[in-house]
């Protein structure tokens, strides 16, 4: 009992951000994103490549509000508890390109992690085939950081470094929105064009941004932690968001159990399976996982900056090259992109091994 | 016996310093940082030993604390 008390003692914080997040994106459904997709971090922001012309995919072309609001949320967060603290220069390249990769991976399967978890609180069993592949990823990279994998150390940096990232976003946001369809993209059909109101996806994007920086939510951290250190709040908390999905939508009426037609899936198990554990794998190296990159890069952390840059470009590639998936199936090269990307993140875990001095 | 806490600034220092303290018979233990000692995620290493073992830490340590109960002193801060 004593156990059970010392445990929501601790983590009362995650759990709470969990529910929070999970209901977040309910409300954020019901207003007007696509279905089982309240919150995806992978398709927030290749919707974002869409609405700079990084490609051409007409249907996935809008600048997602919830994206600058997660980092400018950690940002004002880290700020006000003192932990605005930039640093840089852990092997930025390989985090881009490990960030393009989990990017790759993540649009196969058609979502990050956050959005595996809403997907299976909207009853889309692809994303528990999805979330096998995803835990086996992060077995994969714990594999590796237990036989002396580093990506080396961070090192400190200057306020206005870990500022750039943030402000960056702002002034991407304020010129898209002054722009217009003259200069950006705006998907007129299909999930690009559904979203809830710019203000509403903002506000929550703020919320949760600034409660996932105080309480460090994490869903690849979740299975790293129970796997390596028997700690298990950062997982209870991914079970609170499918609980908290689960209940929005059973009482909106969008819950529908099975694998068959759910929103914006496909039914292909064997890649959903391997582009999440491209996805997991990936993040377990890079320490967090796309969610995670964005709060890192809102307190000022601009490896992570770097590394959501690499997941931007790896969207832009990936609709470019037709490796992403719709709901009518995998891409035409999607398969083949799958396996190589484990074969990058393969040698990038080989080749990081550091040996015994 | 004092109890002692390091973070490091990569995982492999922590897990480098957690073989290093262990093969030398001090009790110690790989965690997640705490959150109220660091935002970051990373790992820490907490450990039970007469004096904070400097010589025994990696050389990408980031800070080693006392722990007295709830509270955490910072003992020292590395570059």
């Amino acid at each position: 009992m004593e156990k059970k008390q010392n445990f929501f003692k601790k983590y009362w914080l995650v759990m709470l951000t969990g529910l929070l997040v999970g209901a977040g994106a309910v409300v954020l459904t019901a207003f007007g994103n696509p279905k089982n997709m309240g919150f995806c971090i992978a398709c927030f922001e290749r919707d974002i490549a869409g609405a700079l012309k990084l490609h051409g995919a007409g249907v996935v072309q809008y600048f997602r509000p919830e994206i600058l609001g997660i980092v400018v949320g950690a940002c004002i967060m880290a700020f006000i508890g003192k932990e605005f603290k930039p640093k840089a220069g852990s092997s930025p390249i390989i985090r881009f390109t490990l960030g393009a990769a989990v990017m790759v991976g993540a649009l196969v399967f058609l979502g990050c992690p956050l959005r595996m978890v809403i997907r299976i609180g909207g009853g889309d069993l692809n994303a528990i085939i999805g979330l096998v592949g995803f835990v086996l990823g992060i077995l994969i990279g714990v594999f590796f950081l237990k036989h002396n994998f580093s990506l080396g150390r961070a090192y400190k940096q200057s306020k206005v470094e870990g500022l750039v990232f943030p402000v960056m976003l702002i002034f991407g946001f304020v010129l898209t929105l002054i722009g217009g369809v003259t200069y950006f993209a705006f998907s007129t059909e299909g999930p690009g064009s559904m979203h809830a109101p710019i203000l509403l996806s903002l506000g929550i994007g703020l919320i949760v941004g600034a409660l996932a920086q105080k309480s460090r939510l994490c869903m690849v951290g979740g299975v790293r932690d129970a796997v390596m250190f028997k700690e298990f709040g950062l997982l209870a908390a991914f079970g609170c968001i499918i609980v908290a999905v689960l209940v929005g939508n059973a009482i909106l009426g969008n819950l529908k159990w099975g694998f068959e037609d759910q929103p914006i899936a496909h039914t292909e198990w064997l890649w959903n399976l391997l582009g999440m554990t491209v996805v997991g794998w990936g993040c377990a190296l890079l320490g967090g996982c796309p969610l995670r990159q964005l709060v890192l890069a809102g307190e000022g952390n601009t490896d992570s900056a770097v590394t959501v840059l690499g997941m931007i470009c790896g969207a832009a590639a990936a609709h470019t090259l037709k490796t992403a998936s719709s709901a009518a199936g995998t891409g035409d090269n999607g398969p083949i992109a799958t396996i190589v990307c484990l074969v990058v993140i393969l040698i990038i875990s080989v080749t990081h091994l550091k040996k015994e001095q | 016996m004092n109890e002692y806490l390091a973070t490091f600034h990569t995982h492999l220092a922590a897990l480098k310093t957690h073989r290093s303290l262990s093969a030398a018979r001090i009790t110690a233990r790989m965690a997640p940082v705490p959150r109220k000692i660091s935002s970051s995620c990373g790992t820490c290493v907490f450990y039970s030993a007469d004096d904070p073992c400097y010589d025994k830490l990696d050389g990408d340590t980031e800070a080693v604390y006392a722990l007295c109960g709830d509270c955490a002193d910072l003992l020292r801060e590395f570059e």
